[in-house]
């Protein structure tokens, strides 16, 4: 979770919003993290390059809960 | 109840106030350039070109100042407008109709991301842009979902259908896709026409649903997704799923039921397949343009396809270094281009990355000064390309290099 932290926020960042504290597993990418389609793009590369999962693959991701299950492959 | 042209952000613009509009608009403009890319306003300056017959160009009403310099354009120009000579007082959108049939004067402008640099302009009589629009009187009740950009080829094609028909758009563009089943269930919608990135984003919101008055659902600009369009039979069970292929030289061209595009009779000797498998396109297909390059009056698309039968094809891949990021097509080194600009870049690379959201996603390496900071810069860069350049155009992952790839020709290698 910190490092899917890290990840958002270094994001963030660079499109010049402000840095998020925390991140929950019931946040909605689209509307909590306001993520449009080209964000949760780029979320997937960085997160693909970090743990070497598509998180999108399957199509249907809507929340920080399900990335984490993604990624730890349950 | 007067019958609804448009429903855009909850306001409701009925066929009646389309008229009045056009009634009351007394001057033509030569460029249509709409901020935020009001549908409306779009719309509206599209059928009041049409209704005085005087030729239209159509911007993004997005670009910045930068963009439409690169297209040849003086800034100062957009604002210019001439009065009509002519008023008139329609009273019924049948009469907008009959006037439309008798046009000779009018043509509509559109600029593509060329692939050598510069944009091109195509510009496209109405029988051009309407070649595969169908009017008939089984289609008066069709209720469109407007969800491509409408400044856009295909938004045009979607606009043309439904307008034609006098029926009622949607507006789903840009609009928040949790919004989406609430609008298609309220407004009862027939067709879907957008780009495979648009169903996968709206996927996990429809998704348990079953919308049975969906009639239609089209795929354009985008290369065909099977696994998408089975777990959109589901959501969308009596709808006919088409795929279409269209070009902003060329229009609308091509049908297909999954992936296997048809070649009608009436266009089989305008269109061949080179030796090397690229789909050309005779030009009697295309709009005009002066700056579009032809091999003795063949358009070469830069699309590979393989021959299925004679009148039939499958799309493979881009034979160009086009990306296309969610059915928008850039070219990488316009924006290299405008990247290089920013301070403290010394050489940019702008490249095409796969992505399970966007088909493509545009990413760079750059080789940077050594003084400048690399988070620093990183933001730089991607501000400075938020400013000048449309948001599908920005490159989303900046990784720094020393080197760059290059050919032996000193190209860059852009795979």
């Amino acid at each position: 979770m910190d490092k899917l932290l890290l990840i958002i926020n270094e994001m963030r960042e660079e499109a010049g919003f402000e840095s998020i504290e925390s991140l929950e597993a019931s946040m909605d990418l689209r509307e909590d993290l306001q993520l449009d389609s080209l964000m949760l793009a780029e979320l997937t590369v960085r997160i693909e390059d970090e743990f070497g999962v598509d998180i999108f693959e399957d199509g249907i991701v809507q929340t920080i809960g399900e990335i984490i299950a993604k990624i730890e492959g349950v | 109840m007067e019958k609804v042209f448009l429903v855009h952000n909850d306001i409701a613009y009925s066929y009646q106030k389309l008229l009045l509009d056009l009634n009351n608009k007394e001057y033509e403009i030569p460029y249509l350039y709409v901020k935020d890319n009001h549908p409306y306003d779009v719309f509206l300056g599209i059928v009041h070109s049409l209704l005085f017959d005087y030729p239209i160009e159509v911007l993004d009403g997005d670009f910045s100042e930068k963009e439409i310099s690169e297209l040849g354009i003086d800034v100062n120009a957009l604002t210019l407008k001439s009065k009509l000579k002519e008023h008139l007082n329609l009273q019924k959108l049948d009469e907008v109709m009959q006037r439309v049939k008798d046009i000779e004067n009018w043509q509509l402008t559109l600029y593509t991301s060329g692939t050598t640099g510069r944009p091109k302009k195509m510009s496209h009589t109405f029988q051009t842009l309407t070649r595969n629009v169908k009017i008939h009187k089984k289609f008066e009740n069709d209720i469109w979902a407007f969800a491509y950009n409408p400044t856009h080829m295909a938004g045009l094609q979607v606009f043309f259908q439904a307008f034609l028909n006098q029926n009622t758009l949607i507006y789903m563009f840009g609009e928040s896709m949790k919004k989406i089943p609430a609008l298609i269930e309220e407004y009862q919608i027939t067709h879907i026409s957008s780009t495979a990135t648009f169903y996968r984003n709206v996927l996990p919101y429809v998704q348990g649903n079953t919308f049975y008055m969906v009639k239609r659902v089209t795929f354009g600009g985008e290369k065909f997704d099977l696994l998408l369009e089975e777990k959109l039979k589901a959501v969308f069970s009596n709808a006919k799923m088409i795929n279409i292929y269209a070009s902003t030289e060329a229009g609308s061209l091509f049908t297909a039921q999954r992936d296997t595009f048809e070649i009608k009779l009436e266009h089989q000797q305008w269109v061949k397949i080179t030796a090397q498998q690229e789909l050309c396109i005779h030009h009697s297909l295309l709009g005009h343009s002066k700056s579009l390059s032809l091999d003795s009056e063949w358009f070469h698309t830069g699309d590979l396809v393989e021959l299925v039968d004679e009148t039939h094809f499958k799309f493979q891949s881009r034979q160009s270094d086009m990306v296309n990021v969610g059915g928008y097509k850039v070219n990488p080194l316009e924006v290299e281009n405008i990247l290089m600009q920013v301070p403290g870049v010394i050489d940019i690379l702008v490249k095409s990355k796969n992505n399970s959201v966007t088909g493509e996603l545009l990413v760079a390496d750059v080789i940077k000064n050594q003084e400048m900071d690399e988070k620093e810069l990183k933001k730089e860069i991607k501000q400075y390309a938020s400013i000048h350049l449309q948001e599908w155009k920005v490159p989303r992952i900046i990784k720094f290099v020393d080197e760059l790839p290059s050919t032996r020709t000193g190209k860059k290698v852009r795979k």
